[in-house]
């Protein structure tokens, strides 16, 4: 039982990093989003692709935050 | 210039301003003859006023003013400030709520106390504190530009518009220093929340109209010859990166960002409202782009033009596409947007001054503390003003990214001091005299010892953002110092414990 939670714990942890450092890394990738084609609305990709990333961005971070929490409270309970 | 039926919106959106701003003191009462009340608002923020006290952070004149008129004159390179604004809430999702946690348990207000009791150091906690009042002033001298640039817009073709534009700015100021004089950060946060809500319907009424009645953004890309503003050059990539990561280490080393993570009711709080905070970057994006949309819109550009410089650019679009009475009402969502920071930052600059440096030097009361606080931050306000007066516009713009090298000096015991105790005081004493020096002095190589006009120093590999560079510097002398001074036993144990960042679910 102990056991079950403990890897639940850890499954959660990793899911929540990889949320965290997901639009780390696409933002890091410059060359990736570094280009005019395809225009949307008349904007250049490079721009369009990087304003798309922000709200995917808080997406991503509040659900690891959440992650974080339900684990924090999981823990305080256990102990 | 704005017609009358313009200034009407203006100035009763202004008077509902200066209103919140003094009924701010009611607002969740407390003890305002206390530091921490009056600048942490008491620790009472819910997460939506706090939500909106840190979106604040986000929509400042660096916002629109500094970024659009980069844009406008250098192009994609501006759009650093996109990935700034969401790799920075990482950055303080992982920082903050460590420092709230000390800080609360502690009855810390400054990181500079943090620092002191962390590294059992006055020294330091001096030094951080300094560093910080420094790298404020030019930010909050940059509000007071984007104040000027609404004015100037609002009065343009007025015989004598620079003289009247002084009166107001020092009658604004007046007005903003007695309010923050009686209700601290309460009476400033229900101001940001006034501000940020005429800021966003700016935006989205812009973004939407402006390509609407002038053939969208390929009309504006179309006028423009140059590849620079399509996409980054291939040299420009190395320096996009570096400043979006620098500037995304330096903002929440800021005194005043820090202020407003301290002021949250709880840690919950302050990491929820932190991660939804890319959504607020959207703004900032948008208002980016203002900066190309200008070339769409003729009356607008000539504006620009005629005044000499990109800073003004978000407000001429405001004034030549807008119906003038919403055009005023947005232009003081501007204004305000200089005002509401530049109350924020003196706060913040005066509780450091007050606490971290006046206060290791003579014993004060909390009552003493708190009227020397509100005292100090009138003071700020008005040195910032007068400095915006006696040296050329530009020149506070250029300031600015000094403060950003600068305070990205404090990063190792503010930032590494939250997770690890094997720094040591002196080492990270000399760290920080080491990036001072060596940010400088790049600051002076790559602008030729002449007026700054980059941050930026070509290296092996392209342009780097010196700020990253200095700050490598430093924290090689801090951690390598640290080691030595281990090794022949003169490392100083700092007060703190382990269990002082341990948090505690509230449902525990």
């Amino acid at each position: 039982m102990q056991k079950r939670s403990n890897s639940r714990r850890i499954l959660k942890y990793v899911v929540s990093a990889i949320l965290f450092l997901m639009p780390v890394a696409v933002y890091f990738d410059v060359p990736l989003y570094n280009v005019v084609n395809p225009i949307f609305a008349g904007l250049p990709f490079f721009y369009w692709f990087q304003l798309v990333m922000l709200p995917v961005s808080a997406l991503c971070f509040f659900i690891a935050v959440l992650l974080l929490e339900s684990n924090e409270k999981e823990k305080s309970r256990s102990s | 210039m704005l017609d009358i039926t313009g200034w009407i919106p203006f100035i009763l959106a202004f008077a509902l301003f200066i209103f919140l701003g003094f009924y701010g003191a009611r607002f969740r009462k407390g003890n305002l003859n206390r530091l921490w009340d009056w600048s942490l608002a008491g620790r009472k923020l819910g997460p939506t006023l706090s939500w909106f006290l840190l979106g604040a952070d986000v929509f400042t004149a660096y916002t629109f003013v500094a970024i659009p008129s980069l844009e406008y004159a250098s192009g994609a390179i501006a759009f650093y400030a996109v990935p700034y604004v969401s790799i920075v809430f990482v950055i303080a999702i992982f920082t903050m709520p460590k420092l709230w946690e000390v800080c609360t348990k502690k009855g810390f207000v400054t990181a500079s106390d943090f620092v002191k009791a962390r590294f059992n150091s006055r020294s330091l906690a001096i030094a951080v504190a300094l560093t910080g009042v420094v790298a404020t002033l030019p930010y909050i001298a940059l509000q007071i530009v984007g104040m000027q640039a609404v004015l100037s817009i609002m009065l343009s073709g007025v015989s004598n518009a620079s003289t009247i534009s002084e009166i107001a700015l020092i009658i604004s100021f007046i007005i903003l220093a007695a309010f923050t004089f009686k209700s601290g950060l309460r009476g400033v946060t229900l101001g940001s929340v006034m501000k940020d809500i005429l800021i966003l319907l700016t935006v989205v009424v812009v973004i939407i109209a402006v390509p609407l009645a002038y053939g969208g953004f390929s009309n504006a890309f179309s006028g423009l010859s140059s590849a620079k503003f399509q996409s980054l050059a291939g040299v420009s990539v190395p320096a996009f990166f570096s400043l979006f990561v620098g500037s995304a280490f330096a903002l929440y080393l800021y005194p005043h960002i820090i202020n407003g993570s301290l002021s949250t009711k709880s840690r919950k709080t302050l990491r929820r409202s932190l991660s939804l905070l890319p959504i607020y970057s959207i703004g900032l994006g948008l208002l980016a782009l203002f900066g190309v949309l200008v070339y769409a819109v003729p009356s607008a550009l000539a504006m620009i033009k005629s005044f000499g410089s990109g800073l003004v650019a978000v407000p001429a679009l405001i004034v030549t596409t807008l119906p003038p009475w919403f055009a005023g009402i947005a232009l003081l969502g501007i204004f305000i947007g200089g005002m509401v920071p530049a109350a924020i930052m003196a706060i913040a600059a005066s509780n450091l001054l007050t606490r971290n440096v006046i206060g290791e030097f003579r014993k004060l009361t909390p009552e003493g503390e708190a009227r020397l606080a509100k005292w100090l931050s009138a003071a700020i306000k008005f040195i910032a003003l007068g400095f915006v007066f006696i040296v050329p516009l530009t020149y506070a713009v250029q300031l600015q990214l000094l403060g950003g090298i600068i305070i990205l000096q404090t990063l190792p015991p503010v930032f590494l001091g939250l997770f690890t105790k094997r720094l040591e005081w002196k080492s990270l004493l000399a760290g920080w005299a080491a990036g001072m020096i060596s940010g400088i002095l790049f600051v002076l190589i790559a602008n030729n010892y002449g007026a700054l006009s980059t941050s930026d120093i070509s290296t092996g590999i392209g342009l780097l953002y010196i700020g990253l560079i200095a700050l490598g510097i430093n924290v090689l002398v801090a951690v390598l110092g640290s080691l030595l001074m281990k090794k022949v036993g003169l490392f100083r144990n700092g007060s703190l414990k382990d269990s002082d960042f341990q948090y505690k679910s509230e449902e525990a």
